[in-house]
């Protein structure tokens, strides 16, 4: 199986390419780009030496130009589609019908990934996308379980792309309006989930208070584990309990899934974490390489999870929605 | 309950160290960030207007700590001692084999915090920049004392295995393990 891994800078897809990876994915410093965040993400020389360092090493390179583009203004994504083109790159990841057009009509080098923003979980959905536009592969929206992507293989004749390692989102992929309810900023649109000038951090003796845009979203003790100041993962009151309303802070791990997947037809296994430093993607992409290795060897499982403890958020790991165990 | 990383360096060494705040430090450091931003100056062009900000990077296990403003050429770092009550817009705590392990890469800055191995505070912004810049400038000591070819290898091999070997004497996590 491919394995699909990040990088938010240059030095971060050396890594990703040295540890492993099949296919790195990436964006432009700009709000094409979901993961928008200060001093993160490629310039357009850096694409192009990112792409021909991947190449040279036998992996591909897939530009995430993710978010929608905004009415009357989409020279940005147009431009981000032409220079991810002209840098050699191997698909470009898209969510935005215009952009998707635009990339369909003005680049057919390109092969056409939909992103997990796009929130596409139906066999007519995902025809649609794929017969208009000539998608060829589909992330999964973190919605479904393995035995849901089976039946959807069964019915598509794309390939699929599913998380196995990273955050998570809630449920609405691409269509969350948390973050710019609190920030006026969003994913969708500008590129970053509680854009950070709007994230404040305060020390106390016991305790760390987390602020977003003037909020407190969650308060932590001095020996909890902590986790992304997004308001999914804040606490709230709510029936007179205090707890994690809609979401825990906590990372996916579906390594032992990864058997079970591919009998289910994933094509490629995706890796989150453009925002995270070279040490986690080093070590996430040598363990996962392991890990995909010894499942089609055969061999006993490689223990991700013992392995990977030390890089999770909040402290914890989740099989999330691949086992809906809550059902 | 979270596990901490450990590696705070022993009484001894702070005892040992404290003198060093008295040392001209911070004109070595300021020299030597100002000679590495002008060898590569890719790293202050990824962190942009961000690199006007004051960090102040505090090692627990020391008693100084360094003030430094990233201005590429006009770089400053000064050393604090705990007397002195300073502003910045940053502020970075954890013990000092874990900060050097940010600069390095060997360690994962999210990790860092959500284990409470580090303590964040001031403009998170800042912060991510800075966070993002040093992680794509591949930082090696070399780079600060101006070597370049197979001294500067030396240099860097040498250097980072005496990390590794006080990370271990301490407890730290080595590159490799937990990050």
């Amino acid at each position: 199986m491919e394995l699909v891994c990040p990088a938010g800078t240059p030095a971060a897809l050396r890594a990703a390419v040295d540890a492993g990876a099949d296919s790195v994915y990436c964006g432009f410093r700009n709000e094409t780009n979901a993961r928008n965040f200060p001093g993160l993400n490629f310039s357009d020389a850096e694409m192009a030496e990112g792409v021909a360092y991947a190449h040279a090493h036998g992996a591909r390179v897939l530009v995430a130009i993710n978010t929608f583009a905004k009415a009357g203004a989409m020279k940005s994504w147009a431009d981000a589609l032409a220079v991810a083109d002209q840098a050699g790159a191997d698909a470009v990841i898209l969510a935005d019908l215009a952009v998707l057009d635009h990339a369909a009509r003005h680049h057919p080098r390109l092969k056409l990934h939909l992103s997990v923003q796009a929130a596409a979980a139906t066999p007519e959905a995902i025809k649609f996308y794929a017969d208009t536009f000539g998608v060829r592969r589909v992330v999964m929206p973190r919605v479904l379980s393995v035995e849901e992507i089976a039946k959807l293989n069964a019915a598509i004749d794309v390939e699929t792309e599913a998380f196995v390692f990273g955050g998570l989102c809630p449920m609405t992929e691409g269509r969350c309006a948390l973050s710019s309810y609190a920030t006026g900023k969003s994913p969708n649109l500008t590129g970053v989930c509680s854009p950070p000038e709007h994230v404040a951090y305060s020390n106390d003796r016991d305790s760390t208070a987390t602020r977003l845009n003037g909020f407190t979203i969650d308060r932590f003790g001095r020996d909890e584990a902590a986790g992304y100041p997004t308001l999914c993962k804040g606490r709230f009151v709510a029936g007179g309990k205090t707890s994690y309303l809609f979401e825990d802070p906590v990372s996916l791990n579906a390594a032992s899934l990864i058997a079970a997947l591919s009998k289910a037809g994933v094509t490629a296994l995706k890796i989150e974490g453009r925002q995270r430093g070279k040490g986690y993607v080093a070590e996430v992409v040598k363990t996962f390489r392991a890990a995909v290795e010894a499942v089609e060897a055969g061999r006993d499982e490689v223990e991700v999870g013992r392995l990977l403890a030390g890089l999770v958020e909040g402290g914890r790991q989740t099989s999330g929605a691949y086992k809906k165990t809550w059902r | 309950m979270v596990e901490r990383f450990k590696g705070e360096l022993p009484a001894i060494v702070r005892f040992l160290a404290f003198p060093a705040a008295f040392l001209p430090l911070g004109q070595a450091l300021t020299f030597a960030v100002r000679r590495f931003a002008r060898r590569k100056p890719a790293m202050f062009d990824r962190l942009g207007d961000y690199g006007r900000c004051s960090f102040l990077i505090a090692p627990t296990d020391l008693d100084f700590a360094f003030l430094v403003v990233p201005d590429g050429a006009r770089a400053e770092v000064r050393t604090l001692t705990r007397r002195h009550g300073v502003e910045a817009d940053v502020t970075v705590k954890g013990p000092l084999l874990v900060l050097l392990g940010l600069l390095d890469g060997t360690f994962d800055g999210d990790a860092l915090f959500f284990n409470r191995t580090i303590d964040v505070a001031g403009r998170t912004d800042a912060l991510v920049a800075f966070r993002n810049a040093i992680e794509d400038a591949e930082l090696k000591p070399s780079d600060f004392v101006g070597l370049k070819g197979e001294i500067a290898g030396l240099l860097d091999k040498w250097v980072f295995r005496g990390l590794d070997m006080a990370r271990r004497l301490t407890g730290a996590p080595m590159g490799g393990e937990a990050r």
